[in-house]
């Protein structure tokens, strides 16, 4: 389980997140919502020690982050997080090279899912390409959890639903899964939980199925409902 | 240690065709300039000696002979070692920077790797380390080639031929990357490594501050600067002239090693802590 307990950042002056706090699970796809500069990537960053907070704690599995966490969890940024220079087999030989945890296996049955080629360079590729390449690295890792940071960012319909796709099937299996997304609509029925930031602080946090059948609303009803209050 | 081996080949593989760049400017350079030098000289000799009827010993005595001490300090040779230093200079910063300005943001994936943080600075610090010993052996090789070259343009009685160390000892710029002895090699090299993990640490702490972090930086490098020669100031300011040279050089010793596991664990806790992409 992943653990974010109060947390509070600021960059200079101006506070970003104000006491966040949630819990993501093993097996659950967990989405972080709210409009651009709540915060979502900060807690992205934050989870994977990529910016330090001010305060609180983040677990995961119980453990603060180290070294060896990067084996059970990983991060898929916005953008790829691979040299221009590099063909796909470069980047994948990289990501062999250092993680124990890669499945050169997953990675062929992903190249093929997606259809790419490995001798493509990463510069030339198109961006719902780019992205299929940066979610590929991350999905052929064998870890627990995944954080995504806008999959579905600026990427054509066809892209957009190939990668989706993935939510659905065993790629995903029952790995925990942090997901921030703008493109509510695609993945709606697929997640598990929802937490709705705004400036700075979780203003509410649910399970989709339990609301579904006792308020009879879905996450897009609760979004309007809490958004427009 | 495996994944450590790989880190810095990777780090060397991303510089390196820049790298052979300047290894072909220094090769070209230093050769074109032993050939137009040598050719200068003979033309040089032989107006003198065919046209002005002046004897091989009196040119001589006016021009001296050809050897490698009129190519040393000539700018064939000076104009790209001081670009390879410059651009080694600048990519000691770059090195850095790329991985955070360029088109993909490449630090991500370099700090969520399943190592200590720290082996992305020691594979950084190491990879420089490597292309200057690189372009040094390379200079030491086209030493011999340079004589080699003056053996077959310029004549017997026209040539003065130096030894390695002689080539070396022609300027003293040289020297510097070119130690006279093994103290000497530890000295210049270690030295050279403090200022790298300097630079690598101020470079951390406006990644990790940005804007404040530049303030940090120059503080940084400021008190680095002042630990380092602090026993020579309280020496020759204090305590006038008190300590043998020896004792100074112990006395250095101990700042220079303070300096350097001050910047390693600075980027040690700056890597960990504070780092912000």
């Amino acid at each position: 389980m992943i653990e974010v307990k109060d947390v509070y950042k600021k960059f200079g002056r101006k506070p970003v997140l104000k006491g966040v706090s949630f819990t993501a699970e093993k097996g659950k796809i967990t989405a972080l919502i709210g409009i651009n500069g709540v915060g979502k990537t900060t807690i992205m960053n934050a989870i994977m020690a990529l910016t330090p907070i001010n305060k609180g704690e983040i677990l995961i599995n119980g453990e603060k982050l180290h070294k060896g966490s990067f084996e059970k969890i990983t991060f898929i940024p916005d953008a790829i997080t691979m040299l221009p220079s590099m063909k796909i087999k470069d980047a994948m030989q990289f990501m062999d090279d250092f993680y124990d945890s890669w499945n050169q296996e997953r990675a062929n049955e992903l190249l093929s899912f997606f259809r790419l080629k490995e001798s493509d360079k990463i510069a030339d590729l198109s961006k719902g390409n780019t992205a299929k390449v940066n979610l590929l690295l991350g999905l052929a890792l064998d870890v627990d959890f995944l954080l995504m940071d806008e999959p579905f960012s600026g990427i054509d319909i066809f892209s957009r639903e190939q990668i989706a796709e993935v939510f659905t099937s065993h790629l995903i299996e029952d790995r925990g899964v942090i997901i921030t997304t703008h493109e509510i609509n695609d993945i709606e029925h697929l997640l598990d939980k929802v937490v709705l930031l705004d400036n700075g602080v979780v203003l509410k946090e649910f399970n989709t199925e339990e609301m579904r059948e006792k308020e009879g609303k879905s996450v897009i009803d609760v979004m309007r409902e809490v958004y427009r209050s | 240690m495996k994944r450590f081996g790989k880190l810095v080949h990777f780090e060397f593989n991303r510089f390196f065709k820049i790298y052979l760049v300047l290894i072909g400017i220094t090769i070209l350079s230093q050769i074109i300039g032993i050939i137009v030098e040598s050719t200068n000289y003979i033309n040089l000799a032989n107006k003198s000696m065919y046209e002005d009827h002046v004897s091989l010993k009196q040119f001589i005595e006016e021009n001296g002979m050809m050897s490698f001490a009129h190519i040393g300090p000539s700018l064939w040779l000076l104009a790209p070692i001081a670009i390879v230093a410059v651009s080694l200079l600048f990519y000691m910063i770059f090195i850095w920077y790329r991985d955070w300005l360029g088109k993909n943001t490449f630090i991500y994936r370099l700090l969520m790797l399943p190592t200590n943080r720290i082996s992305v600075f020691a594979a950084k610090a190491t990879t420089i380390l490597l292309y200057t010993f690189g372009m040094i052996a390379i200079q030491l090789v086209l030493f011999q080639v340079d004589a080699q070259l003056l053996k077959w343009i310029v004549p017997d009685e026209f040539r003065f031929d130096m030894t390695t160390r002689e080539m070396i000892q022609t300027f003293d710029f040289i020297g510097l990357v070119f130690p006279y002895s093994f103290t000497e090699f530890i000295i210049h090299y270690g030295l050279g490594m403090i200022v790298v993990s300097v630079v690598f640490t101020m470079i951390l702490l406006e990644r990790s501050f940005r804007l404040k972090g530049i303030l940090f930086a120059v503080l940084y490098g400021a008190a680095a600067v002042l630990v380092f020669i602090l026993p020579i100031l309280l020496n020759y300011l204090v305590f006038n002239e008190y300590l043998y040279p020896g004792e100074l050089i112990i006395a250095e010793i101990i700042t220079a090693f303070i300096v350097l596991v001050s910047s390693i664990w600075t980027s040690h806790y700056l890597l960990n802590k504070k780092i912000r992409v």
